[in-house]
């Protein structure tokens, strides 16, 4: 696979091959709001790109061409466009494309252009197995890239592969172990287990259920000021209908400000692990928690969620003390509406 | 540092925009000229500057840009339509009251081509989708008077695929919650009169958690945050009637904090260098915060709001109120 060098290379007026090309300044008849300053190299390549895709030219050349403007521009999404053009017409092997793609692609993680096509030459191929590959290893570079992991959540859906989906869960818990505090991995996991159907080995529901509730609390256990662990365990209770209640041994310790006394640290509670060591608490995510729990249990227990609201407003949450003050106004509401 | 807007300094910043400039990265942005054109005009207009560029320049410009193959702007001249920069053509068009120069018929062809059989919308012919696609074809073609040639409801049912277990909405269906992703659904339901789509309670919460203790904003959990999303945050908010929910005094001292002291303009955090899209977006999150002095933007349309007014087109949302000092 040739991989161009970054050399000095003659510009396209300058090479005899191109001759036969007449290259196309840019519409210079109207006196730009915002002028282009160009480099010598940009204007050479896009000047000679306007001239073929006038003529219409699909060739091994224009290949290169369009490599060229991308290399310099990721940006430019015209050039993209005639460049997959291009490789359907010439019939091109698209495996060579892709490796070309993986060079580009890490380095220009956060452009649209590079993942749609790439998609493009997977629909091609049909081809998605190595792509799980590649994607991890582009996540390595940045982990939280949006694209990325949108990418790899098409590879799964559109293909749907039981193979494909089989490490999926072992994928995530090494993306979280990287970094338990990645939303985006939080998010893959929630689509794995939840929105993607029911594969083989998957059917028992309530058991995925329970594996999830365990997976989070565990994690909670080790970062408890994690918002993405706390979200992402209202959206497992959420879907499995579990009241919020049914958590409260867990969730308890997290919103106190100490360990509780008296707690031999050897116990393990399976099902409520508690705090790591060396934990900031209270946990906001578990206060708030906590108010809910009370809110929902409605009557007396209002109170206590009014409290808990108030020590957000006021100590562990200032930021957000609007919110909270409407929470306790809702309430208040709510318990006005009961006695009345 | 500075703890006040300086305004006559971006005016200053977004005039020079159009001076010839030894930066490579400035026409290596060429794919991004027409967006770049409606931050510029958008930003005067709210800081009330909308006359410090040419008028007629910039018409030319716009109209330079249109693809007569395709019936649509593309982002610069030769470059192919695209749904972004047909929008921010229709928007600069009717800021600087020059709609009249654009084939109406062919450009509601061009966006309504664009949907696909999911409701989604495509970019353009490339096939890229993107909920904020969906937001683009749906705001032109309300600005355009022809928003009753749109298939509402197989618009409305994607954003609601869209929709994710946090209450956010994502780019795709499936996607992550992501705060401009969230923006572009939220104002589209707006523009289409279907907020009841929206988990309201939870989204809300869940915008009001971007706040980070610096009092800037973030777009999703455990991530940094930057000055744009004072605007696609706020905005979300203030159409669903919850601004209040933000420290609005810690952000105006973020965003104030996040100005180019020197060469004007905006910058995406304290420290960065300035650019004319978080210039926008930081004037666009200040007014909607009542800074004193600042136009008043419609954060459904992301226009000047008398613009919005006389169009007929307002829809209920919230800003702070405007402050004399």
């Amino acid at each position: 696979m040739n991989i161009p060098a970054e050399e000095e290379k003659p510009l396209y007026s300058q090479r005899p091959e191109w001759a036969d090309v007449v290259p196309l300044e840019q519409y210079e008849n109207v006196a730009p709001l915002a002028p282009i300053f160009y480099t010598d190299e940009y204007k050479d390549a896009t000047n000679y790109f306007r001239g073929i895709v006038k003529s219409g030219e699909m060739s091994p050349r224009v290949l290169e061409l369009t490599e060229n403007i991308i290399r310099q521009n990721p940006g430019h999404y015209s050039a993209w466009q005639y460049r997959y053009k291009t490789l359907m017409a010439l019939k091109s092997p698209l495996d060579d494309e892709l490796q070309l793609m993986d060079e580009l692609a890490i380095k220009h993680l956060k452009t649209y252009q590079v993942w749609h096509h790439r998609k493009l030459l997977v629909q091609q191929t049909r081809n998605p197995g190595p792509e799980l590959e590649f994607i991890a290893n582009s996540l390595q570079v940045d982990m939280k890239n949006y694209h990325t992991w949108s990418y790899r959540q098409w590879i799964l859906a559109n293909f749907n592969d039981d193979a494909l989906w089989s490490h999926e869960l072992d994928f995530v818990e090494s993306m979280l172990e990287s970094d338990v505090r990645n939303n985006s991995a939080w998010h893959h996991r929630f689509f794995v287990a939840f929105q993607s159907g029911v594969r083989n080995g998957d059917e028992d529901r309530d058991a995925i259920d329970r594996r999830e509730l365990a997976f989070v609390k565990e994690r909670i256990a080790i970062a408890p000021n994690n918002a993405s662990a706390w979200n992402y365990l209202r959206g497992v209770l959420d879907h499995a209908k579990i009241p919020y209640s049914e958590l409260q041994a867990f969730v308890l310790p997290y919103s106190l400000p100490q360990p509780p006394l008296g707690t031999p640290p050897e116990v393990v509670d399976l099902e409520s692990p508690l705090p790591s060591k060396d934990s900031q608490l209270p946990c906001v995510a578990a206060v708030e928690f906590m108010a809910d729990i009370h809110e929902a249990a409605g009557g007396g227990d209002l109170v206590k969620a009014t409290e808990l609201w108030k020590s957000l407003a006021n100590e562990h949450d200032t930021i957000r003390k609007r919110y909270w003050e409407y929470r306790i106004a809702e309430s208040l509401k709510t318990r006005s509406a009961g006695d009345g | 540092m500075s703890t006040s807007l300086l305004v006559p300094l971006h005016v200053a910043y977004i005039r020079a925009l159009g001076d010839s400039k030894d930066e490579l990265s400035y026409h290596l942005s060429a794919h991004l000229r027409m967006n770049a054109v409606y931050w510029g005009l958008s930003a005067l207009f709210v800081m009330g500057h909308e006359d410090a560029l040419d008028r007629d320049e910039m018409v030319d410009f716009v109209m330079s840009c249109w693809d007569e193959e395709a019936g649509a702007f593309g982002a610069h001249p030769d470059h192919d339509a695209h749904l972004l920069s047909t929008l921010s053509a229709v928007q600069i068009l009717l800021m600087q009251n020059a709609l009249n120069r654009v084939d109406i018929d062919r450009v509601v062809k061009f966006i309504l081509s664009l949907q696909q059989p999911s409701g989604v919308f495509a970019g353009d012919a490339f096939g890229e989708t993107d909920t904020r696609f969906l937001y683009c074809a749906v705001n032109a073609l309300s600005l355009l008077g022809k928003l009753h040639e749109l298939d509402i409801e197989k618009t409305v049912a994607y954003i609601r695929r869209c929709r994710n277990f946090d209450g956010g909405f994502g780019a795709v269906a499936g996607a992550e919650s992501h705060a401009a992703q969230v923006f572009v659904c939220v104002a589209a339901l707006a523009i289409l009169d279907r907020l009841d789509e929206v988990d309201q309670p939870t989204l809300c919460w869940w915008l009001s958690e971007r706040q980070l203790p610096n009092g800037g904003l973030n777009g999703r959990p455990e991530k940094l945050e930057d000055v744009c999303y004072s605007f696609w945050v706020l905005s979300a908010l203030s159409i669903l009637g919850k601004l209040s929910w933000i420290d609005s005094s810690k952000l105006e001292a973020f965003i104030l904090s996040a100005q180019d002291t020197e060469s004007g303009g905006i910058a995406d955090r304290p420290g960065d260098m300035p650019d004319v899209f978080h210039t926008h977006f930081g004037l666009a999150g200040l007014s909607l915060l009542g800074y004193p002095a600042l136009v008043d933007l419609d954060p459904v349309y992301c226009m000047p709001a008398g613009i919005i007014e006389n169009l007929g087109l307002t829809k209920g949302w919230k800003a702070l109120q405007r402050r004399t000092s």
